[in-house]
Order: C-alpha cells, then sequence, then structure tokens
C-alpha cells in the first residue's frame, strides 16, 4: 500500500467518503475562532458553532504514477452569489457512550469546481459541476465497526432542500433544479480490512423531488432558475421524483491497473425503489423496483486510453445484477388513482470480458477532455469499451411472460457530452440542450432466442417480433452523429430532440436463428440487411408524457437506409438479392406509445361479446389491461429535394470490382417520390397514415400442418392444436379437440391488433434505370385512396 | 402496419424467384426438417379485413356503406401513359383469414430427389397456411380519365366486378432464394 493511501485511509477513517460534502459540513475547514465568533457559543451540554464559510482554491490536485487530475477554480460559499459565505450552524455534543453528535444546519451552500483537467491536455477540460444545497441533519459517531472495535460506526439523517446540481461547459449549463431530498443511514461501519477499507451501510432509506430539469445557453446565468435577461423560467426536461431503501458494501483498496489508483468493489441490494418522469403533472413511473448489483475489480487511474490519450480510467472486472420493475405506468404524477401500465420487466446483466466475431472485449471508459472538437475547450469525451456477455430480458403482461434471452453487445468508440446552444460555431451546427456525440464508435448486438413461460423453457426462435417494435434481432454497426437533448417539449417541459445519425458498414437482421443452441457459438443464419448505410436526420422532434402516454411529434425527418446487399443465409458469406435503397422524408409525424393492448377482441370474427363474436365464427379473447398501443400518424411528404423525398430503390446485376458488387452501376427498378395528401386536391397533408398497433403477450392458436413427428419429434395430426406441457419434454404436446383448461395453455407469442388508415397515398412514377440507357419511366402515377386496414394477427415464435 | 410491413418485404421477393428453381423443389415433411438446425422462426395466424366498415373519406364519391349512393371501398389506379387514362380496382372491399403461415430461414443441402444437394443454399421458407378464408372479396376493374373521382370532368367505364368467397387450399412451402447477379 502507498504512503498517499495510508493518509487518504485516515482521513477516510474520520470523514467517511460520501457523507464527507453532505453530513460533515464544516470540519474539514474549522479555523480558529476569534473574540466575536466565540460570542456565537453557547449551551451547557456542547458547543454551537455558528460560521459564515467561505473556501476557494485555484487547485485541487490527484497524482497518479506521476501524472495529476486538477479541480480548476475550487469553492466553497453561498449560492446565492458568486462571491461570499455561506452560513453554517452546527451543535457539538459528546453523548454518555462517548460518541460524537452534530446537529447542523447549512443554509444555500454551493459546492463547486470550474473545470477538470489533465496533465499533458493544455486547453481541454471535462467541464464544471456545480451544487447548491441548504442542509439540516444529524451526524453521529461513535468508535467499533462491523470487523473489529477498531473501526467506527456512523449515523446519518439529514434533509436537503433547495438543492441544484449542474454540468457547465463552454458557459452552456443543464442542471437539476429544486431537489429536495430526506435520506436516513443508520449503523454505517467503517472498518480496515486487510490492505483497503471497508464501508457497510446495512440500510439507507429515503426520498427525492427534483422539480425541474433545466437547460441555459446564456453564458450569464449560472445556476438560476431564471434567465438572468428576461427573467422568464429556463425550458424544462421534466421533473424526477422517488425513494429508495437500499443496503450497500463498498471495498476500497489502493492499486489501480496498471501502478498507484484505487480499486473499487461494491455489493449493492435495492430492497424496493420508485422513480417516476413528472412532465406538466403527468408522470410516467417505474414502480415497485427491487433487484441488486455487484461491481467486481473496478480500477481508477489516470493513465492512457489504447489511442495514448491521457485520461482518467475506470476499466471494470465485471458488473452482473437482477433488476426487476414491478409496473411500467402512465398517469397523474400527485397521487392519481388514474394509471395505466404496461407492465412488467425483469432484467438479468453480466457485463464481463468475452470475445465476439473473433474479436475480444473488456469493460472501461477513459474519462478526457474536450468533448466535440468544435464545441469549445470545455466538454466530455468518452472512450468505451463495453462488452455485455449475456442478458436476459422479460416483459411480462396480465402474467404472461417473453423472455429475450441471450442478449449479448459490445463495441468499443468515442462518445461525446457537450452541453450547447443554438449556433454555427467552427463550422458546427449545435442546438439548444445536451449533445451526446457518437465518433466511431464501432458495436453491436445480438439476441440468442425466446424462451416463454420460464427461465428454464426450451430455447425458441422468433426474435423477429422485436420487428413489430421496430428492434432488428441483431445489429452490428459503425456510428457518427448526435443526438441533442433540449429542454421543452411540445407545450412546457418535455424534449425536444435534434439528431444526425450515420451509420456505415452495418448489419441487420430480419430474421436471425441462435448463435448459440447449446454447442457453442456459430454464426447466425438469418435474412440480413448487410453493407448497410444509413442516414437519418430529425429536426425538433418533441418527446412528452401526457395523460394518455408518451407522445413523440416529430419536426422534420427524412433518412436513407441502403442495403448494399440484402443476404440470406450467413451475413458475410450469403447470396444477395441485391441491392435495396429505403428513402424517408416525413413532417409533422407523430407517435403515442400507450399502457395497455387491445383488452377485449373478436379474432376472426366480428361482434362486441362473446356470444355475438363466437356466433360470427370468430374467438372471443379477452388480453386484459396491460400491453402495449402504438399509435402512429406517419405524413410522407412530397419530394423537395433528391435527398429529402420517399422513394424505394431496388437494383441487381451490378458491376463488380474486387469481387464486390458496386452499387449505381446496375439495373433499377425505383418508386420515385411517394407521398400522402388527404385527396382532395388541394394539397393539404394532415391526414397521412394513421396506424394504431396494439401488442399483447397472449395465448396464440397453433395448429399442426402436418401428420407425424415435428422438428422436434412430437407426434400429432394434421390439425391437432399445440398446447403447452411442462411434463413433456420438449414442453409440449399435440391435442385433437383440446378442453377448455387445455385452451388456457396454448402457447403464447404476440397479438397484435392494428388498423392502418390513409386518405391517399401516391407514388409520382416508376421507372426503370439502366446503366447505360439512363431511365425509363414505366407507370406515370399510382394513387390509392381511402383505404382501411384491420387485421387481427398472432405471431408465435417456434422452434 | 408492422406486421403488413413484414409481409410486404418478404412476399416481395416471391415474383422474383426463377420458376425453373422452384418447380424442382418440394415440400418437406415436419420430420425430415427434424435434423435441419438454426431454424427457430416465427408461425402467424390472422384475419385481415379492407374496408370492411368503409374508409377515412367522406366526400360526394366516398361515404358510409349503408350509403347505396356512395362507395366506402378503397380504390387504386394507376396509369401506363404519362396523359393516359388510369386503370382501376375499385371499391375494393373485403376480409380474409389464414392459419398457420410459418417464416424463416434454413438450409437446404439434401432431398428434393437429390436436388438439394446441389443447391446446398440457404433459402426463406415461407409455410403456406393451409386454408386461407376469403369472405366476401370484391372489386371492380375499371377504366376512368382522373386518379382522383372528385376531380371535375371525371369519368370511369367499369369493366366487372369480381367477388370471392370460400376457401382457398394452400399447402407446402414457398422458398425464397436469390439467383444470379445481385
Amino acid at each position: 500500500m502507498t504512503s498517499r493511501f495510508h493518509k487518504f485511509i485516515k482521513v477516510c477513517r474520520v470523514f467517511p467518503l460520501g457523507s464527507l460534502a453532505l453530513a460533515m459540513p464544516a470540519l474539514s475547514d474549522m479555523q480558529s475562532l476569534d473574540d466575536a465568533d466565540m460570542a456565537g457559543i453557547s449551551g451547557q451540554s456542547g458547543i454551537t458553532l455558528e460560521m459564515d464559510l467561505e473556501v476557494g482554491a485555484s487547485q485541487l490536485s490527484y497524482f497518479d504514477d506521476g501524472k495529476g487530475i486538477h479541480l480548476e477554480n475550487f469553492r466553497i460559499g453561498t449560492s446565492e452569489a458568486e462571491q461570499g459565505p455561506a452560513s453554517h450552524v452546527i451543535k457539538i455534543d459528546i453523548e454518555d457512550d462517548a460518541s460524537l453528535n452534530l446537529d447542523y444546519l447549512v443554509d444555500n451552500r454551493r459546492i463547486e469546481f470550474r473545470d477538470i483537467t489533465l496533465d499533458g491536455v493544455p486547453g481541454r477540460g471535462m467541464g464544471g459541476v456545480f451544487f447548491d444545497h441548504s442542509l439540516a441533519g444529524n451526524f453521529r459517531i461513535r468508535s467499533g465497526g462491523a470487523r473489529s472495535a477498531a473501526g467506527t460506526t456512523f449515523d446519518s439523517v439529514f434533509s436537503m432542500t433547495d438543492g441544484r446540481l449542474g454540468y457547465r461547459t463552454n458557459g452552456n449549463e443543464v442542471f437539476l433544479d429544486d431537489i429536495t431530498m430526506n435520506v436516513e443511514a443508520l449503523g454505517i461501519t467503517l472498518d480496515v480490512v486487510g490492505q483497503g477499507l471497508e464501508i457497510n451501510v446495512p440500510r439507507v432509506t429515503g426520498s427525492y423531488d427534483i422539480g425541474a430539469i433545466r437547460h441555459s445557453g446564456n453564458p450569464s446565468n449560472h445556476g438560476r432558475s431564471r434567465d438572468a435577461q428576461s427573467g422568464q423560467l429556463l425550458p424544462s426536461y421534466g421533473g424526477l421524483s422517488g425513494d429508495f431503501d437500499l443496503s450497500t458494501r463498498f471495498g476500497i483498496a489502493g492499486g489501480g491497473r496498471n501502478g498507484e489508483g484505487f480499486r473499487i468493489d461494491n455489493e449493492t441490494t435495492i430492497h424496493s425503489a420508485n422513480f417516476l418522469y413528472i412532465d406538466d403533472g403527468n408522470a410516467l413511473g417505474f414502480r415497485d423496483i427491487t433487484g441488486r448489483y455487484n461491481i467486481n475489480d473496478l480500477r481508477v487511474d489516470v493513465t492512457d486510453d489504447w489511442a495514448g490519450r491521457r485520461a482518467l480510467g475506470l476499466t471494470l472486472g465485471s458488473l452482473d445484477g437482477e433488476l426487476a420493475i414491478g409496473g411500467i405506468e402512465v398517469g397523474q404524477a400527485n397521487g392519481g388513482t388514474d394509471r395505466a401500465s404496461f407492465g412488467q420487466i425483469n432484467l438479468d446483466f453480466l457485463f464481463i470480458d468475452h470475445a465476439y466475431n473473433g474479436r475480444s472485449y473488456t469493460n472501461a471508459a477513459y474519462l478526457q477532455g474536450g468533448g466535440h472538437a468544435d464545441a469549445g475547450p470545455q466538454g466530455l469525451q468518452l472512450a468505451a469499451e463495453w462488452s455485455l456477455g449475456n442478458a436476459d430480458l422479460s416483459y411480462t403482461e396480465d402474467g404472461n411472460r417473453l423472455i429475450f434471452s441471450g442478449i449479448q453487445s459490445w463495441g468499443r468508440g468515442d462518445i461525446t457530452v457537450n452541453v450547447t446552444r443554438d449556433e454555427v460555431r467552427n463550422g458546427t451546427r449545435f442546438y439548444d440542450g445536451l449533445r451526446i456525440g457518437f465518433e466511431s464508435l464501432r458495436g453491436g448486438y445480438r439476441i440468442n432466442g425466446l424462451r416463454v413461460g420460464d427461465d428454464n423453457a426450451p430455447l425458441q426462435g422468433g426474435t423477429e417480433l422485436l420487428l413489430a417494435l421496430g428492434v432488428y434481432p441483431s445489429y452490428e454497426f459503425d456510428l457518427d452523429g448526435h443526438i441533442t437533448l433540449g429542454a421543452g417539449g411540445a407545450d412546457g417541459a418535455g424534449l425536444t430532440i435534434n439528431s444526425d445519425i450515420r451509420i456505415r458498414d452495418g448489419r441487420a437482421a430480419i430474421i436471425a436463428a441462435p448463435y448459440n443452441e447449446g454447442q457453442g457459438e456459430r454464426s447466425q443464419k438469418g435474412l440480413w440487411l448487410t453493407d448497410l448505410d444509413y442516414d437519418a436526420h430529425v429536426r425538433d422532434m418533441t418527446v412528452d408524457v401526457t395523460e394518455e402516454g408518451l407522445a413523440i411529434i416529430k419536426g422534420e425527418a427524412w433518412s436513407t437506409m441502403d442495403v448494399g446487399n440484402l443476404r440470406v443465409g450467413d451475413k458475410a458469406g450469403g447470396k444477395s438479392f441485391g441491392r435495396f435503397v429505403v428513402q424517408k422524408y416525413e413532417t409533422g409525424s407523430s407517435m403515442t406509445v400507450i399502457p395497455g393492448g387491445a383488452g377485449a377482441v373478436c379474432a376472426g370474427g366480428s361482434g362486441s361479446s362473446s356470444s355475438s363474436c363466437e356466433a360470427s365464427g370468430g374467438r372471443w379473447e379477452d388480453r386484459g389491461d396491460e400491453g402495449v398501443t402504438i399509435r402512429l400518424k406517419q405524413i410522407f411528404a412530397k419530394a423537395v429535394s433528391e435527398s429529402r423525398k420517399n422513394a424505394f430503390t431496388w437494383e441487381t446485376n451490378r458491376r463488380r470490382s474486387g469481387g464486390a458488387p458496386v452499387s449505381g452501376t446496375g439495373t433499377q427498378l425505383v418508386l420515385n417520390d411517394i407521398y400522402t395528401s388527404d385527396g382532395d386536391g388541394s394539397g393539404s397533408n394532415s391526414f397521412g397514415i394513421q396506424t394504431d398497433l396494439a401488442v399483447d403477450v397472449y395465448q396464440t392458436k397453433v395448429v399442426k400442418k402436418t401428420d407425424g413427428p415435428d422438428a422436434l419429434g412430437v407426434s400429432g395430426a394434421r390439425g391437432d392444436e399445440k398446447i403447452m406441457d411442462p411434463t413433456r419434454a420438449a414442453g409440449y404436446r399435440y391435442v385433437s379437440s383440446p378442453s377448455s383448461a387445455q385452451r388456457q395453455n396454448r402457447p403464447l407469442g404476440f397479438a397484435v391488433q392494428a388498423q392502418s388508415q390513409f386518405k391517399e397515398l401516391s407514388i409520382n412514377n416508376i421507372d426503370l434505370v439502366h446503366p447505360t440507357g439512363g431511365a425509363q419511366t414505366m407507370v406515370y402515377g399510382v394513387k390509392m385512396q381511402n383505404v382501411n386496414i384491420n387485421a387481427n394477427l398472432t405471431a408465435t415464435p417456434i422452434p | 402496419m408492422m406486421w403488413i410491413r413484414i409481409f410486404s418485404v418478404v412476399l416481395g421477393f416471391i415474383g422474383l424467384v426463377p420458376a425453373g428453381a422452384m418447380a424442382e423443389l418440394d415440400r418437406l415433411t415436419d420430420e425430415a426438417l427434424s435434423d435441419v438446425s438454426g431454424q427457430g422462426g416465427i408461425y402467424l395466424s390472422g384475419d385481415i379485413s379492407i374496408n370492411e366498415n368503409g374508409g377515412p373519406i367522406d366526400n360526394s364519391y366516398y361515404g358510409s356503406c349503408e350509403d347505396a349512393n356512395k362507395k366506402c371501398g378503397a380504390r387504386f389506379a394507376y396509369r401506363l401513359k404519362e396523359d393516359g387514362g388510369w386503370m382501376v380496382l375499385d371499391d375494393i372491399r373485403g376480409n380474409f383469414a389464414f392459419e398457420g403461415l410459418t417464416l424463416r430461414v434454413r438450409s437446404v443441402d439434401s432431398g428434393f430427389g437429390g436436388d438439394g444437394q446441389e443447391f446446398d443454399s440457404d433459402v426463406v421458407e415461407i409455410g403456406l397456411p393451409n386454408i386461407v378464408r376469403f369472405n366476401d372479396v370484391r372489386f371492380k376493374i375499371a377504366a376512368s380519365n382522373e386518379a382522383r373521382p372528385t376531380a371535375p370532368n371525371f369519368r370511369q367505364t367499369d369493366i366487372l366486378s369480381v367477388q370471392m368467397q370460400g376457401d382457398v387450399v394452400m399447402e407446402g412451402n414457398m422458398l425464397v432464394f436469390p439467383k444470379g447477379n445481385p
């Protein structure tokens, strides 16, 4: 253990980590009292200190193997002005058991540093952080830890009000505003164990409210709710609210991944938690959260990343955990009972070193200063590598559970974070908000298969079901671009998103077989969009939580998906159907995601009751209160340029170069300038294509199509129904005339009730394009009018 | 709509398969498939109706299905000459249902009377439902001088009406695979 770390441990034994700033507000800053100060000390049973405190340091540094990281312009003082002290009142008592008891009041204090810099990187910083708060609390220290009498035990209870936590780069800031928080943590123990510290928090409970998350693009503002010039409230992303009941244990030891540094291990159990995102009185709630996670061998070093860039390195041995969300709901924020539920989510995960497609990945993040090169000197650059070795994600609604099993994800690249304002700076267009940039981020994910019912059910195919929710079963990509999250929705609080995303050399599966059926990993067979280039742009897309659900309104969106080869079989070597290009241009399209699925449905017939439905030949199904309904309005605009239009191109017979077909050299079929309109000749285009999709996890009727044994050797006759039966080796059997009870054990799948309608959809022209002969128009216009399609579909995974 | 998109992507390939290649392929039984690995997929059932209760336009031409003076079906028009007339499928309505349409990717490297070994490639397999039930599916084939029936001087000549009712038996698998220079 280094001598520097010995000193750190001695400090920690007096001031436990985490509680240092909140619960021990003045001890580290104690100074000698003059006569005037002494006049403020009163009381018979202890000492009361009343202090106006301001502390400043131009630089606080930490050195690791001679490499430094620095907090610049550190300050503790009042939060109400840029300068001046904060008031502290501390009552100190020695109790009968020799414990030290501190009652404290802190009024409007700000703890701040203006930048974080690294040695050897002049002129670039990670940005500044400020933390405002008033505190009232109690802190008690007594001797004796969990491991030995040499340890220490702490109790901490406090209430925080007027809280504000902000991140600032280049004069722009995003901050949590109007934070109130109550925390109780009793019996915290601190022991020296081996070469490190062990901190055990047997129970910490609390609640919090964050009134708003605000953005400011005005450099004159600094941690204020209102704009300095206009006096108007700064725009808000919405608020947060929640409570928690946790147990946690930390181990902290000296020694980084290389030389000096820290090692951190942590075990945390979430006994209960609730989390609400609040937007103008409506809440998206994640309720009844339980779980646990273990951080194993997290090392913190000041070091260089894989490209030799100086960074604060966080390298992880492994992270595993489980998370259960008892209900994802939308409803009124303040105690309203009118809530609707999407259902429940369970997640098991393991981040660990692993090889994918022949290349090994670890879990590491290297924090560097600067952010996007054109955004200014301050920002955060994250050289990140991740390896999600395995995860199972299950979705349960109305008691029916589907498990997406064997999820893996990997990648490496740079992620930049800047708080930006609406401007063109150094030739790059920025928008108001928190800008998350992606620079040469090469990553991917894949899903092994589905399990239905429980974790031990047989692995099945069917991940294609996720396409109904717009998710590919497998995707590899090279990503550049940004998503800028602005404050303020369509009305009041919410999000405004501007985004430019570019994917190169992508491989996305439309259909994908498992990558591991128990005999080791293998190349996934499927139907693949390969050699995929995708450019997508979104302007002024708003996201709001409404009484109904999550409402997303696109201002203007355009994209080009260029699939170099649509391959069947192997994603690299499978034969190709040719090249496909899909261009989209939408203005004013919207999507609302609503909790609750189809409810009671007459499948295959018509009728509003069980009897009338069955009389019409249909099947009456009550799919319950939970599920997901997606309400889409897609307004396809008429072409305004070659890059902003709706078109579809299929190209084959391309000339080859180096064995690979060259795009643009073959024969093309082009459906050009596809657009919607209201069909009245006025040119109005407000109706678009309106689609309602209600998706439930529900029992589906699966009928055997041929006599004899099936793919898993289970015998049955043509027309027999598949009935799940855990007593059978395959997990199911075939029944010729299932009883009512047996029908309750039909296999689970996705049940989709859909309605799609449009007034008019036009294709301006359909051309055949020859590489030398040019374009020949084959069809001079297509118009479809007054279309209303209703569908009841069930999709079930098959082994 | 999403499922319709998926169907449209897959079914779009059907017309692209060389007829000669398809003719030599026979249906595999479930048992024959039992030694084929990596064949997970999905099984689809359902019913789809088009303009069963009319469409979204209400004007002088389109309206309620209860109104004998108006049409409540969908309309599809296209033209092959720049200034020519329009071929029209008009008043499209109906309902069809199917059970057991399957979709998966699999390798064909045996069977088919020995052709499978020579073929030795991956295919998209669309397992046809045994029965597709058509219920009152109807449309008219017509010729028109305008795409929109509400245009001034609109004239249309109905050529014939089609109505389909009953079951269509569709057995076996449709195998879709690339052929030729992509």
